[in-house]
């Protein structure tokens, strides 16, 4: 199996599904010509043409609110925004619009739409690093997909682009040059509403998102050395959310810290601590711990950035708290 | 415009106008418990810029009346059971009239935020573009609703596409209690179109004839690939915003004033002095009228509401490309 990068993954995907269904188009700010400011498109327009590919100009809420009109009329458009960020710019476009168009018109259309939102914090500041995810959890309507890895990236794009309903597709920047072993083939797809359990374990589950999956999976083998075995659980999808899977670990280990690139206060955490206060309190022998982004936009300076940001020490800590 | 299209303008106009004050009873006697922006005075543009549209073209109409769909030929009991929340409309309860819906006519549904409608509109531009077809999308909005970012963002992005969408501004005047002199800095609407290099034409919206044929130019425009087109119609709010409005913004001198430059009476004695109507055929158009109305008013009442369970279904499709 080919080893690629994240970066890669997403463009294949990209490249295999525009293939596939002529009715992919791809389109955002300085795609085309320049192929992305992330580079993931380049060679697109060549591949596929102006009509397929094309660039925009800055303007989100017609970008997003294209994207429905033309998931509407039969496309399945792919829109690019620059940073995940500018979902707020486009918020109207994305929560009302690509949310609940279908909905408020009685089912009658399907909105086959992804929004593709490179996420992260790279030194940047409050308004081109977040993670936004868990804002958008909270909106009707829409499927998130947060992949960690080259292989999900592909697949759940590919399974993004396949839905018939909107999909927000994070992309972490600091992920994009991460390697990884891909499977190739368009019929690789890794469906969405589905945790991977990135590590096995029996004495706490770690859940991780995007970006902090890597740091739990070294924070995990870190424990092994002190003699703790923990369970690294990827939920990849936000929604669908694969709650089952978080719950039968928790009742195998009893502890639970998930570590999230969002703001503490109702974030992804948040919303599994809920979860499991309704479905599984009984099997907590500890209260849950969250390592988040504390209730601060994202400072610019990386070294205030990386006070306010998840690292491996916040989430060895967490764990070892519950482990003691 | 021919005599047939002319008197089936005219059968519109008068349907919808009647529709409306039927309605209008209905919600006043509580007998539903719907919302409506009336769009009594406007009849005259809908109808005639509609009648420029293939079937298989898109529409997105705005908030003000019914007259869209009765041009586009929805059935009026499914307007009516959309009003009334039941079952047997376009949208089981999800939208209300307000999101009145009909893809086999390509009616793609109404924004619930004014100026939603724009990137919208575009969208489907882009379909058409990318596929091929000669299909164009009528958009329509407010004097109001052209202060939105949205008109400024999609009516530059059709333009640099060249997108087969022609905007269809009803200037009636008035954004709820907000003269358009106070909202909005140019006096013409079409005088935008110069900021995204396309045509802009100013007509007078109580005349059917000259919207249809300035809607015509820009449909026509349109699907030959040459890309949007802004066509502003003047108009008059004859009700207020909704069945009910206090109105107490404006004079009841201004509102009479403009009673008679009515488009219904107006169209009508054009069409007896052609004569293209007589008493006889008008006074048939006016029972076809009130039979169609009452027939649909039955099929409403007689309509169940949706099983309130059914609140939780439509959220996502199950379907995927396969």
């Amino acid at each position: 199996m080919p080893t690629i990068t994240y970066a890669e993954a997403i463009k294949q995907a990209l490249v295999e599904e525009m293939r596939r269904d002529p009715s992919v188009i791809l389109y955002g700010e300085d795609v085309a010509n320049f192929g992305g400011i992330f580079r993931i498109t380049a060679g697109l327009k060549d591949m596929f043409g102006d009509e397929r590919v094309f660039d925009t100009p800055i303007s989100e809420n017609a970008l997003v609110g294209g994207g429905v009109g033309a998931a509407l009329t039969g496309l399945r458009p792919i829109v690019e925004l620059q940073f995940a960020d500018f979902l707020f710019t486009a918020g109207d476009e994305v929560v009302l619009k690509a949310g609940m168009w279908r909905y408020g018109h009685g089912g009658a259309y399907r909105i086959p739409l992804v929004v593709r939102c490179p996420s992260g914090a790279t030194a940047t500041g409050p308004e081109h690093g977040q993670c936004p995810e868990a804002f958008f959890m909270h909106a009707p309507g829409l499927k998130i997909v947060s992949p960690s890895n080259p292989a999900d990236a592909k697949g759940l794009l590919k399974s993004a682009i396949r839905d018939d309903n909107p999909v927000l597709y994070f992309e972490h920047k600091l992920l994009y040059a991460t390697r990884g072993e891909v499977p190739e083939g368009e019929d690789f797809m890794v469906p969405l509403g589905k945790a991977s359990i990135a590590r096995e374990g029996d004495d706490l589950t770690l859940v991780a998102i995007s970006a902090m999956v890597p740091k739990a999976l070294k924070v995990a083998e870190r424990l092994a050395g002190e003699g703790h075995s923990v369970e690294v659980i990827d939920p990849r999808s936000l929604v669908p959310f694969d709650r089952e899977t978080i719950i039968e670990s928790v009742k195998k280990t009893g502890k639970i810290v998930v570590a999230e690139e969002s703001y503490k206060t109702l974030g992804v955490g948040a919303e599994i601590g809920a979860m499991l206060m309704e479905n599984a309190l009984e099997y907590l022998d500890r209260p849950l711990r969250r390592v988040a982004i504390p209730d601060v936009p994202i400072p610019t300076a990386a070294v205030l950035e990386a006070f306010v940001i998840p690292n491996e020490e916040k989430i060895y800590q967490a764990c070892r708290e519950l482990l003691s | 415009m021919d005599n047939k299209l002319k008197l089936d303008i005219y059968r519109k106009m008068l349907l919808s106008r009647r529709l409306e004050e039927r309605i209008a009873e209905l919600i006043k006697a509580g007998q539903v418990g719907g919302f409506m922006h009336a769009g009594v005075g406007q009849e005259a543009l809908q109808c005639a810029a509609i009648a420029t549209m293939r079937p298989d073209d898109y529409l997105l109409y705005a908030h003000r009346g019914v007259a869209y769909w009765v041009a586009r030929g929805i059935p009026i009991e499914k307007i009516l059971c959309d009003l009334a929340g039941k079952e047997g409309g376009t949208n089981r309860g999800k939208g209300g009239v307000m999101r009145v819906v009909y893809p086999k006519l390509g009616v793609l549904g109404e924004s619930g935020t004014l100026g939603g409608c724009f990137p919208i509109a575009a969208g489907a531009g882009i379909s058409i573009k990318v596929k091929g077809e000669d299909k164009v999308v009528l958009c329509f909005f407010g004097d109001g609703t052209s202060n939105r970012g949205t008109f400024h963002e999609a009516v530059n992005l059709s333009a640099v596409r060249k997108l087969p969408v022609v905007f269809i501004c009803e200037n009636n005047g008035w954004a709820v209690s907000m003269p358009t002199e106070r909202s909005t800095a140019v006096k013409d609407i079409s005088a935008r179109a110069a900021g995204y290099n396309i045509p802009g034409k100013t007509v007078d919206g109580n005349d059917p004839e000259a919207v249809y044929a300035a809607v015509k130019e820009a449909v026509d425009r349109a699907r030959k690939g040459l890309g949007p087109s802004l066509v502003e119609c003047k108009t008059y709010r004859l009700w207020g915003h909704w069945v009910g409005d206090p109105e107490n913004y404006r004079s009841r001198e201004e509102v009479q004033k403009h009673w008679r430059r009515d488009p219904l009476p107006r169209f009508e004695r054009k069409l007896l002095d052609e004569k293209v109507l007589t008493d006889e055929s008008r006074a048939e158009f006016e029972a076809e009228a009130r039979a169609t109305i009452d027939k649909a008013v039955e099929f409403m009442r007689s309509q169940p509401f949706p099983k309130p369970e059914t609140a939780l279904e439509d959220v996502f499709s199950e379907s995927t490309a396969g």
